[in-house]
């Protein structure tokens, strides 16, 4: 039960203390390894650091979580062990004081807890980066989850995103083009602070998938605020419990298929597009619906990057370097022509193999997410990427990538076969609806 | 909670509303904003600066009773119990935070004599320090007058912290009680301080420069 660290230097401090901790422990496994390395004692000593950078990253909370989750995503740019202790960022922060949750329902709704609902269970069900969330029961009899947000996380994103920016700009060389990643990462973040945006969002997606395939939450308007949110509580276990059950291969095709059509209905879509596809988000009910738990991270995907985004798959499909080549331009990863420079032919191959990789499950109609030769292809490129000193592509990668790719890690754990050729049809669908 | 108190917390409170208005209020303004017979009042109460000082205890008491239905309330940490009551007794103060910001210096903080509510607040550290069993050996030495005064000291800081507090829903006020209930429960249930003693008692009774040659070992 810790307090959270609000100001700059708090944070700071944490930072720091996290680096000298796992500078030691580095030192600390040199010495070992003079005498000798193995493979054991390099995954038990990633295990230790990991856990000790998570310890101090949840004492953080915020922003700064954010980012833990972000690097448990791009699996492959971390040793296995960091991405797995970095996971539990996603939902499984200690929570904080018991008092201070009755004081914020107190400030927020108007009356304490015992006061307001029938029951409400003081112990939170999960507490990630930005707040917690509790089990209550409503006087009415419904079951909500009652999300409070940290006091003071809102001051916490300037703070923490000024730290990683003075931070970057020592290492990035084109310096005023980060600005506009960091613009996007900031309006996003406050977004995720906004619980009344949150709950309308709840409202749209429940309106658009709630049926016999997913379930989604109801926003409980007059049990919400900017900082406290009520929406009706779904029951179903995490990805981990699922996988944990020893499922068999039928069930997990089935939540497999279950959350690649629910991203490939929001591409059909496009008004908006739940862009944190990290297994905390994602429940597996008992009547085997998909259940989608936090509407914190929603994007809007301007036409004029999305449907090029889009393109690049029928291109590298079709193998069409011409256009491919076109279509990286136009989305700012390349800056100059890749047959007379160099650095830009190193990016061009880059992207054209990562994509031709990330194409690959709509090549033909069933793809098999369990491949282990298909995850290690993934992790080769985020492991090989050309990470030069400057900032590139169109700002809305960042949560682009995010998407896509938490989709596929998330397919990949599973070990899911996926029906994939409806979906392909939905990208060839939606593109030609632009270009009519 | 019963009637009488609670009618009195009532009138208690209509005397803070009326003394925004007129700090010298009568006893007859006061039967009237309350809807009582001014004799009534006498009842309860002998004086305004009784009916004053009596807000702040009925904050105590309304605090008190709020604990019996908190579930779960006697496993609460030390840190959570001491923020539940400076928590609520801010909560509480709340709607009557101008009545608070004219008063509080003068009622509670810097009184000449011991107000009740210091009296009531003090009993109240006790009741929890004493009730926590987690607390090293050592911290328990330390239950005494002293850390229930600091204690109170350190309350009426918060409530000066709270009132010049500006941020959205005062959430600084909220983050200083985690931050400070978190440092003093850090400190209480630190078994360090029992270590330490253990080894200062050990060197005392064994060190050879020692008269006292009495061995713990």
């Amino acid at each position: 039960m810790s307090d959270f660290p609000s100001s700059k230097y708090d944070r700071g401090k944490i930072f720091a203390k996290t680096g000298l901790k796992v500078g030691t422990s580095y030192a600390k496994h040199y010495l070992k390894n003079l005498r000798g390395s193995s493979d054991e004692r390099n995954s038990e000593f990633y295990g230790q650091t990991a856990q000790q950078i998570f310890s101090e990253f949840t004492k953080l909370r915020g922003t700064a979580l954010k980012i833990a989750q972000s690097l448990s995503i791009d699996q492959g740019l971390l040793p296995d062990e960091f991405s797995e202790v970095m996971t539990q960022a996603q939902y499984s922060v200690p929570p904080i004081n018991r008092s201070l949750v009755r004081s914020i329902i107190k400030r927020e709704l108007g009356g304490y807890p015992e006061q307001i609902f029938k029951s409400f269970d003081s112990t939170a069900i999960a507490a990630a980066s930005i707040g917690q969330v509790h089990r209550a029961e409503l006087k009415t009899g419904e079951k909500v989850a009652v999300k409070i947000q940290y006091p003071g996380v809102r001051d916490t994103i300037a703070s923490d995103l000024g730290l990683a920016k003075s931070l970057f700009k020592r290492i990035i060389s084109n310096k005023d083009e980060l600005d506009e990643y960091f613009e996007e990462v900031e309006s996003t973040l406050r977004k995720e602070t906004d619980y009344i945006h949150e709950g309308e969002t709840i409202n749209r997606f429940h309106e658009r998938f709630s049926s016999d395939r997913y379930e989604t939450p109801r926003w409980i308007e007059d049990f919400s605020t900017e900082r406290v949110l009520t929406m009706t509580y779904l029951e179903g276990v995490h990805l981990k419990e699922f996988l944990d059950s020893d499922p068999s291969q039928e069930e997990k095709d089935h939540f497999g298929q279950l959350i690649w059509d629910f991203f490939h209905e929001q591409v059909r879509d496009s008004d908006e597009i739940h862009a944190d596809t990290h297994p905390g988000n994602f429940l597996f009910t008992n009547d085997g619906k998909l259940g989608i738990i936090d509407f914190g991270c929603v994007k809007n995907f301007p036409d004029s990057f999305f449907i090029d985004y889009l393109r690049l798959l029928p291109t590298h499909l079709n193998r069409d370097l011409e256009e491919i080549k076109e279509l990286y331009f136009r989305l700012g990863v390349l800056k100059d022509d890749p047959e007379t420079n160099e650095k830009e032919k190193e990016y061009f191959e880059f992207c054209l193999n990562y994509g031709f990789t990330f194409a690959m499950p709509y090549q033909s109609d069933t793809y098999d997410f369990g491949d282990p030769e298909y995850r290690d292809m993934i992790r080769g490129y985020t492991k090989n990427a050309p990470i030069g000193n400057e900032a590139r592509g169109n700002k809305h990668f960042l949560y682009s990538t995010r998407v896509h790719l938490g989709l596929y890690h998330f397919l990949m754990k599973l070990g899911a076969m996926v029906q994939t050729k409806k979906s392909r049809e939905v990208v060839e669908e939606r593109i030609s609806e632009e270009v009519g | 909670m019963n009637k009488i108190i609670e009618e009195k917390i009532r009138i208690s409170k209509c005397g803070a509303n009326l003394y925004l208005q007129n700090t010298r209020f009568t006893m007859s303004a006061l039967g009237e904003e309350a809807d009582l017979q001014k004799d009534k009042i006498y009842d309860y109460f002998s004086n305004r600066r009784d009916v004053l000082d009596f807000f702040y205890t009925g904050l105590l008491l309304e605090y008190k009773e709020s604990t019996h239905s908190i579930k779960g309330y006697s496993e609460f940490t030390l840190s959570e119990k001491l923020g539940n009551l400076a928590l609520t007794l801010i909560d509480l103060m709340e709607p009557h935070r101008e009545f608070v910001k004219k008063t509080y210096w003068d009622l509670v903080g810097c009184s000449g004599r011991r107000p009740p509510f210091e009296t009531h607040f003090r009993d109240e550290l006790r009741a929890i320090y004493e009730s926590d069993s987690q607390q090293s050996r050592l911290s328990m030495a330390f239950n005494r007058e002293p850390l229930f005064k600091a204690g109170t000291y350190n309350f009426h800081l918060l409530i000066r912290f709270w009132l010049h507090d500006l941020s959205e829903g005062r959430q600084k006020s909220m983050e200083l009680v985690d931050k400070w209930t978190s440092f003093v429960q850090e400190l209480h249930y630190s078994s360090i301080l029992d270590r330490g003693f253990d080894v200062a008692k050990f060197i005392f009774y064994n060190s050879p420069f020692s008269k006292n040659k009495t061995s713990t070992t």
